[in-house]
């Protein structure tokens, strides 16, 4: 039988939001309504400022593959989402989105198929990167992201004492939890998934 | 900045100098004033190591002014490295000094007979050269630390490691950042082997009396910088990515574009890049008290550099660039900060070209000299070279010499200088600068991004595969013209994307020599530079064969877009037609 998902929800000071930083760019998993374009996603579901997606998100990685047009590019269940605020160098302008630089890609752009991408419910990867993880970083863990429970495990163990001091504990399926009991990871059971949402104070 | 100091190593009784006016190089500098005087003085067919090359050290247009971001210093002679024309540059005090004291070059000329070392000292009241054989084979760090105690702390120093002195060809010359560590290096092509072949560790300058350079028309100078300065503070790359992440900040992004070359170009994905990023390096650096934001040289805005230290707080090194986490991280199969950071450190005391070594040390790794991975080995393999050991000697002469001693098939070199840290396999455009450069692979040559607005040849069509040749051609030409400056490099993003920036940077020129500058007399430098440095190439036996890349970028797919290198040949000897 498949482990139960869990329900983590911790308390932090906004302080540690780059204790998250190897999470959010190795990237997370996040339900989604996927089938759907870019622009869509970002901006409807994820209630990201669509001006904010214009200038700020300046390169967008969908497979591995630079899009330019978030209005055409469709997301499939299992995607891969790379977002990323503006970049130095030649490489830099080259991936930026609708850059006059686009050509240098090669065969690298994405450019939009038509396999089928079905409306559905599924999971999405996302990876975010550099300016972002600050600016959007705290907006997806209050929303919610999935993890490993073996992951979540070696994050709790890997954060040293300043992490679990001001850290003002949590919940785990609507149960309260101290730090204490936290950080020795038992209430997580190896195996399973975890979603883990953070409120920062 | 008006004479030109050349000093003759060789001449009979000892070294010479004379001054002469700029004559024929009148208004010109950094990157245009070394290569045109290779182009006409040096003759393309001498030995890099002789006493026929010559070794420019050449401030660019605007340094010593008040203007920001000003501060390189071009080295050029031809490259030991690749036989080829060679422009290096590099930020630190130098340029800003030694333009100060009033020099719009310095040469070095001839090659002195017998094995005595020399320092020269350029202040006011001129230039002097002395032996000083107690510097023999000292490494940069130890070296500036002795030199300090004579010459103090209110001048720059140019030196060369022990790598220099053993006439290496991966050899650097390294500058002093402001608080006078050895640490900004004319990284490329071997420029430190030619200065150990005319027997010079040691640069002192000092402008001790001299006043900044003035500008001819100073309250428009002084307009045009301050909105110069108002774009590259307003504008998110120079704003704000690069003083918080450095050009590391690349790191993921390349990764994730499948471009981020892993195990000597075996793959373009690396699994551990998320422990080398920019994000992971600058919450590293900050933590541990040093500093993600840190200027090589005073007047520098932008700020892509740090301070990186050890896990007790002590100084390590500078902020590593990109190509040095990539070069010595994900190239090596390494995903530790600190081992990098140490081998950057080696790399800049023993003076040594960061990309060069990182690229060796993965040949040599892929010649079964070490894992892939293994830390330790990559430091025991640095320490060979800065030992001087024969096994060191051969890795400190570079990734393609290393590879031919090892009988390594897939060795990624264009005219004998290794690739820097982007795959051109997934990223094609940037295959064609290195294939073509006048420099041997080298990224920078095509890095000045601003040429939508330069206009260089007109539009380009970004959907237009073609259009690859061509945006590399313009982008070389801008490149060329930028080095010429002083400016940094880095200033490209925003005066691509804001015109009142460029305008601005227009201005300054313009403003400082009086004349009215438009972005057509920006191309027209350009490919001036380019057509010299072309030209000796031409004449020291490059043919349009030369200007491709290993033959395993187009034989061997890369993952995860499994792509080859396709620009046809054809198209690349389109490059230089203007
Ligand atoms: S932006 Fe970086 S490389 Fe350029 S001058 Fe400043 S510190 Fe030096």
């Amino acid at each position: 039988m498949e482990a139960p998902l869990i329900h983590l929800t911790l308390t932090l000071p906004s302080s540690l939001i780059g204790e998250f930083f190897p999470i959010l760019q190795q990237g997370f998993l996040v339900t989604a309504h996927v089938g759907c374009t870019l622009q869509r996603l970002l901006c409807r579901q994820w209630g990201i400022a669509p001006d904010y997606v214009a200038t700020r998100i300046t390169t967008i990685f969908l497979d591995s593959k630079a899009t330019d047009n978030v209005e055409t590019a469709i997301v499939r269940d299992g995607a891969t989402i790379a977002l990323s605020g503006a970049m130095p160098g030649l490489v830099g302008a080259t991936m930026r989105r609708g850059g006059h630089l686009a050509a240098m890609r090669g065969a690298m752009t994405h450019q939009e198929t038509a396999a089928d991408a079905t409306d559905r419910i599924g999971t999405v990867r996302v990876k975010l990167f550099n300016l972002l993880l600050t600016e959007l970083g705290p907006v997806f863990l209050k929303r919610g992201i999935l993890m490993g429970c073996s992951d979540v495990i070696s994050f709790f163990r890997e954060r040293d004492e300043t992490f679990w001091e001001s850290c003002d504990g949590g919940n785990i399926n609507g149960t309260p939890v101290g730090a204490g009991l936290l950080r020795t990871t038992q209430p997580l059971c190896v195996g399973g998934s975890v979603r883990l949402t953070v409120n920062f104070r | 900045m008006d004479r030109i100091a050349r000093i003759d190593m060789g001449a009979a009784g000892g070294p010479k100098v004379t001054f002469e006016e700029v004559g024929e190089y009148a208004g010109l500098g950094g990157r245009a004033l070394t290569s045109l005087v290779i182009a006409t003085e040096v003759h393309p067919l001498c030995h890099p190591l002789g006493a026929e090359n010559k070794l420019i050290f050449a401030p660019g247009m605007l340094s010593g002014t008040t203007g920001s971001m000003t501060g390189r210093l071009s080295v050029g002679c031809k490259s030991p490295l690749t036989g080829t024309i060679k422009e290096s540059n590099a930020g630190g005090q130098a340029a800003q000094v030694l333009a100060r004291i009033g020099y719009a070059a310095v040469i070095l000329e001839g090659k002195p007979a017998g094995d005595d070392l020399y320092k020269i000292i350029i202040n006011k009241d001129g230039i002097t050269v002395e032996v000083d054989n107690s510097l023999q084979l000292m490494d940069n760090y130890p070296l500036v630390e002795k030199l300090r105690k004579e010459y103090g702390d209110k001048v720059a120093y140019i030196t060369i490691g022990s790598a220099g002195e053993r006439q290496l060809l991966a050899a650097s010359i390294a500058c002093t950042d402001p608080e006078l560590r050895p640490t900004r290096h004319c990284g490329r092509g071997g420029v430190g082997a030619v200065m150990g072949a005319k027997r010079v560790k040691a640069i002192i300058l000092d402008d001790a009396g001299m006043k900044m350079r003035p500008a001819k028309e100073p309250e428009k100078f002084r307009d045009a910088n301050r909105k110069f300065v108002e774009g590259l503070r307003k504008h998110p790359v120079t704003g704000e990515g690069l003083p918080a992440y450095g050009t590391n900040v690349l790191t993921n992004v390349l990764n994730e574009a499948g471009g981020y070359p892993t195990r000597n170009f075996k793959g373009g994905v690396f699994e551990g890049s998320a422990k080398l990023s920019g994000e992971a390096q600058a919450e590293l650096e900050v933590k541990r008290g040093g500093t993600a934001t840190h200027g090589c040289h005073r007047g520098c805005v932008i700020q892509c550099s740090g301070i990186f230290n050890d896990k007790d707080g002590n100084y390590v090194t500078k902020q590593p660039e990109y190509e040095t986490v990539w070069s010595h991280g994900g190239h090596c199969g390494i995903d530790d900060l600190d081992t990098v950071a140490k081998l950057d450190y080696m790399d800049d005391n023993f003076g040594l070209d960061t990309i060069e070594m990182g690229v060796t040390i993965g040949v040599a790794m892929d010649a079964g000299l070490a894992e892939f991975g293994d830390r330790e080995a990559a430091i025991r393999l640095m320490e060979e070279v800065g030992k001087g050991t024969p096994l060191g000697r051969v890795l400190g002469c570079g990734a393609e010499i290393t590879g031919k001693v090892f009988g390594v098939e897939k060795v990624p070199v264009v005219k004998g200088q290794a690739l820097p840290a982007y795959d051109p396999r997934p990223i094609q455009g940037i295959g064609v600068t290195y294939a073509t450069t006048t420099q041997g692979a080298d990224h920078t040559a095509g890095y000045a991004i601003a040429t939508n607005i330069l206009k260089v040849g007109g539009d380009v069509d970004p959907l237009k595969t073609e259009g690859q040749v061509e945006l590399s051609r313009n982008l070389q030409i801008a490149t060329a013209a930028i080095d010429s400056t002083g400016m940094c490099l880095f200033i490209a993003f925003a005066i691509m994307d804001q015109p009142e920036t460029f305008q601005a940077l227009l201005d300054m020129l313009g403003a400082f020599y009086g004349i009215t500058m438009t972005g057509d007399d920006v191309v027209a430098l350009g490919k001036k530079v380019l057509s010299a440095e072309r030209d000796f190439n031409k004449r020291a036996g490059f043919t349009k064969e030369h200007d491709r890349l290993p033959r395993f970028f187009y034989t061997d797919p890369i993952a995860p877009h499994n792509q080859t290198f396709s620009v046809p040949d054809e198209e690349l000897d389109q490059l230089f037609n203007w």
